[in-house]
């Protein structure tokens, strides 16, 4: 088939899918219309009635007062429960010990050459001022104890995780089970893993960590079974012809070969456990996140931004060093690691002998003053520029009373509330189809009965304001990028940056310009989901074939024509990945934000944590958000399948 | 059971392999003389080796030559037992693998069967000498012994002082040369040749033939190898087995198969084969039986190529004598047989 002939039978084929899907969309449309109007004017639901309520809350709140009750006397924690919880803490508390006994120096030193060796000498500086930095701004003594609680939590990331790829790999049945439970367990916001741990274990870093270990744990599984997967059949049949054992071959030839990919997910694992680390200080993980928190609702904004440039250092230096690992080439690994393992014993012993395991209080110095002065300067300056009505208070109230507060009043109050799940399920009907529709009428009717309605619907209005805000900028710069290989190599550093900061660190800045409320949220959630919204744009494009752009193009379309006409269309399916993972990214932003004032859902999770009788309450916020998050989860789903275009027969 | 698997060191009786689900039913219309895509239409389950028997004798190497899709590579498989045959029996140093348990199939291929595949199959995460010790290792032997037997073949196979390199940092040639160690390092008494030099090119393809035929002679192991060149299959072969569509068309020595091909299809293949060059003195003679010779006739040994006799034929009326080892004369080469053999092939 020629070029021109592969671009006809395409464009057929989006014409007469597009004909189907427009005929669809009127349909989906006038259904929602006729949906809305008729309970408007026949009917006065409003919002979803409080009697309905279940009031599952009541039952954990005595579930949670028996289980304080009988924390020290009943055998699910004498015999269960307990060992566990203090066999992690010891655990932990070793190894931080361990950490602590080396001397301070050898971190930086250490970070320095390893990075030097993988990645160069700029790198390398980069990194040994990087971990110093930690020191200089008083932070030692909490980093360690994150990463104590990160390594072990990666650990038994790791322990858990390859073994199940393993097993994920080898028996398709166990496959079935693990790979959605495991999508399942990555698409929810980490911070609702907080709530029923904290009802078993109390408050404290093995809470913290198991809520870790689950949200972190899906890259090393897939992955692991991923490249057991993807090892050349041709090699492991030479191992077969020399008579070696499924073991054997498991051991010398398949999972070596893995490796790389092993790596990847570790890494990726790596990158999810730090992103927890503020959220997991909620429930007494201590360490660096505790300092953000502590210093976020003491409105002392350097101490947080110290804390969190960090977490940010400490997250780039794992990820830099864990990539490097993952792609060296063996000959030079071996030897990279050798070197390093001298280096360490050298530094270490030098430092068992003097003793230097204190970072040097006269090398303290902190920027957190700085930061505070030029909030305080942001604040009386930038707020509202001398009074003109231009500034980031007018722009927050702009956005909130203009957009947020208005959606929240639709969608809680102005369409009667059974209208909202018949939204909900007609969209599931032209999504995917009835099983869709009526998943999601179940979940928004359960969303009601928790007692939810309300705050569901307040985060969900954030979340699509956010999600409008972050399409509106991050697809037109992924078309930009996709046409400027130029601007794509500026923009990717800024990008990648961007995603590897934990996501609550992003909170810092934003609130020293806008003040707490719900417009500092929807900002660093847009922040956070731009990278993915660019990538997914940049990615769909460049999918495009080289020989369908020069067919287009040899019809003599513009510029603009083939973008709207072959290239969008085209790249639609990955548009809708992008749709997908910025509401993703968004909403457990959105949930993050309730701490800072940004109400909803969010808000009342945290409550629950903090006070011991919301604990129920916040137990239902929990679910709330796994169901919304599950909804919006299928919904895009099922939007991108349908765009795909036919498979080849 | 007859004399000839019994003395032979691979016997391969009726071996069919069908994949799909249909496998009786495919069978069956195969039996039938149903083609590979009638069967694959009716069935959906495709026929890739249909009913093959040979043996290989010990010491001997047998060539199976086919085009890509013609069941050739399957059938290898199922001879070493990398793939189970539908049916069919196989037989190697006097096991039969097709009753064997998982057991017993592990230790004929540790003590006695290697194999060398067409892209390596090297190990990219293990130094060269790891690679060649790697059948040792499996079998438990201590690193020491197995680095020095490993060093052992890397010098035999022309790599000494790579051993420390990793397979990817080798050249193709040398990275089969690796291959072909560590399948020698395990001193197998049959060795599978999955198409070992097709990814090498042209002038490192011959020199590996020419240092197999070396290694041959010197150590006498028995040797299945695939190709889709018939001329490397001329070059190395005891015997030809020519394969198509599942089956084997024709099975003889490269002589055979040139003077004497089966169809059209073993034709076609020997129209462009270097006749004069793998053709030899003793297979176009005519037998002595008590004629006298001349002293003035040109004399070449039997294992001489057509090619090199040709001048001496070319040069007077008379006919060439061959000799055997013993300088005995023992036929007559005719010009008049070599014009017709060598138009023949051309026609």
């Amino acid at each position: 088939m020629t070029a021109v002939d592969e671009v006809r039978t395409k464009a057929a084929g989006l014409r007469t899918g597009s004909e189907h899907r427009l005929a669809r969309f009127i349909l989906a449309a006038s259904t929602i219309v006729v949906l809305v109007l008729v309970f408007q004017l026949f009917t006065n639901f409003g919002i979803f009635p409080d009697s309905w309520d279940i009031g599952l809350a009541d039952p954990i709140d005595r579930a949670r007062r028996w289980l304080i009750n009988n924390q020290t006397s009943h055998w699910l924690y004498t015999v269960f429960l307990n060992p566990i919880t203090d066999a992690i803490d010891w655990g932990i508390r070793r190894l931080e010990s361990i950490l602590k006994w080396f001397p301070w120096f050898s971190y930086p030193l250490v970070t320095g050459l390893g990075l030097w060796w993988t990645r160069g000498r700029f790198a390398g500086a980069l990194g040994l001022a990087g971990v110093a930095l930690i020191g200089v701004i008083d932070l030692w003594a909490e980093s360690f104890a994150t990463l104590a609680l990160m390594s072990v939590s990666v650990l038994i990331s790791v322990v858990i995780g390859i073994p199940l790829g393993i097993a994920a790999w080898r028996n398709e049945s166990v496959a079935r089970v693990v790979r959605p439970t495991l999508d399942a367990m990555q698409t929810m916001p980490g911070f609702v893993y907080l709530i029923p741990f904290v009802l078993l274990f109390g408050f404290g870093r093995v809470p913290a960590l198991i809520s870790t270990v689950i949200f972190a744990l899906a890259p090393v599984v897939r992955l692991t079974e991923v490249g057991l997967r993807t090892v050349p059949q041709v090699t492991v049949e030479a191992s077969e012809m020399f008579g070696a054992t499924e073991r054997q071959t498991l051991r010398l030839v398949r999972l070596p070969q893995a490796r790389p990919a092993i790596f990847a997910g570790m890494n990726q694992t790596t990158m999810l456990a730090m992103s927890m680390v503020v959220i997991a200080a909620f429930i007494g993980a201590g360490g660096l996140g505790q300092v953000v928190l502590r210093s976020m609702q003491n409105i002392d904004v350097g101490r947080a931004s110290e804390a969190g440039i960090a977490i940010v250092i400490m997250a780039i230096v794992l990820d830099r060093f864990s990539t490097g690992i993952a792609t060296a080439d063996p000959g030079r690994d071996a030897r990279a690691m050798r070197w390093l393992g001298a280096a360490v014993s050298v530094v270490a012993v030098v430092g068992g002998i003097l003793g230097q395991n204190e970072f040097p209080e006269s090398l303290n110095w902190q920027f957190a003053p700085y930061v505070n002065d030029a909030t305080d300067w942001a604040r009386d300056n930038l707020y509202d520029i001398g009074d003109s009505g231009i500034g980031t208070g007018p722009f927050s109230d702009f956005v909130t009373l203009e957009f947020v507060t208005p959606l929240r009043e639709l969608l809680s109050a102005d369409i009667p509330w059974p209208a909202m799940i018949g939204i909900g399920m007609v969209l599931g009907l032209w999504a995917r189809g009835i099983r869709l529709a009526i998943g999601i009428g179940a979940a928004l009717f359960a969303i009601g009965f928790l007692g939810m309605w309300e705050l569901s619907m307040d985060t969900l209005a954030q979340t699509i304001v956010g999600v409008v805000a972050t399409l509106a900028i991050g697809i037109p710069v992924g078309i930009m990028t996709s046409h400027n290989d130029l601007l794509r190599t500026a923009l990717k550093p800024v990008l990648d940056f961007f995603q590897t900061i934990p996501s609550f660190v992003l909170l810092v800045p934003v609130i020293t310009l806008f003040h707490v409320g719900r417009i500092p949220g929807i900002i660093a959630s847009v922040i956070y989901a731009l990278p993915a919204a660019v990538h997914y744009t940049d990615l769909g494009l460049r999918r495009v074939p080289a020989e369908i752009h020069e067919a287009a193009e040899s019809f003599g379309a513009t510029r603009g024509q083939r973008l709207r006409r072959v290239e969008m269309p085209l790249a639609a399916p990955e548009l809708m990945v992008a749709v997908n993972q910025v509401i993703m990214l968004i909403l457990a932003m959105v949930v993050i934000a309730g701490l800072v004032g940004g109400g909803g859902l969010g808000l009342e999770a945290v409550r629950g944590l903090r006070r011991s009788d919301a604990v129920g309450r916040g137990f239902e916020a929990g679910i709330a958000i796994v169901l919304l998050a599950s909804i919006l989860d299928r919904l895009t789903r099922a939007f991108a399948d349908r765009l795909r275009p036919p498979a080849a027969v | 059971m007859d004399t000839a698997s019994q003395s032979a060191q691979v016997s391969v009786e009726g071996v069919w392999k069908v994949f799909g689900r249909k496998v009786s039913e495919a069978q069956a219309m195969a039996k039938n003389g149903a083609s590979r895509e009638e069967i694959q239409t009716a069935t959906g389950s495709v026929v890739a080796v249909r009913d093959i028997s040979f043996d290989v004798a010990p010491g001997e190497t047998f060539v199976v030559m086919g085009l890509s899709g013609s069941g050739k590579s399957t059938l290898i498989r199922c001879v070493s037992h990398l793939v189970e045959p539908s049916e069919g029996r196989v037989e190697v140093c006097g096991t039969e693998l097709t009753r064997a348990d998982s057991a017993t199939l592990r230790d004929l291929r540790r003590q006695k069967m290697a194999m060398v595949f067409q892209h390596f199959g090297l190990f990219p995460h293990r130094k060269v000498v790891d690679n060649v010790a790697y059948g040792l290792e499996v079998q438990g032997i201590e690193r020491q012994e197995r680095h020095e037997r490993a060093q052992e073949l890397l010098d035999t196979v022309g790599l000494e002082g790579w051993g420390d390199h990793y397979p990817q940092q080798l050249s193709g040639g040398m990275q089969q040369r690796v291959g072909l160690a560590r399948a020698l390092a395990v001193d197998p008494e049959v060795l599978f040749f999955d198409e070992p030099f097709s990814a090498l090119d042209p002038l490192i393809r011959r020199d590996m033939q020419d240092e197999l035929i070396d290694l041959q002679l010197k150590l006498q192991r028995t040797l299945v190898f695939i190709t889709h060149d018939f001329a490397e299959a001329l070059k190395l072969a005891d015997r030809i087995a020519i394969m198509n569509d599942g089956a084997f068309v024709q099975v003889g020595t490269p002589v055979e198969i040139l003077t004497e091909p089966a169809d059209d299809y073993v034709r076609a293949f020997t129209q462009d084969a270097p006749v004069a060059k793998v053709l030899q003195a003793c297979s176009l003679m005519q037998p002595l039986d008590g004629r006298g010779v001349s002293p003035d006739w040109p004399q070449v040994s039997e294992t001489t190529p057509l090619e090199d006799a040709l001048p001496h034929l070319l040069g007077s009326t008379n006919p060439v004598v061959v000799c055997d080892e013993q300088n005995t004369p023992v036929g007559l080469l005719q010009g008049d047989d070599v014009a017709s053999v060598i138009s023949e092939n051309r026609g």
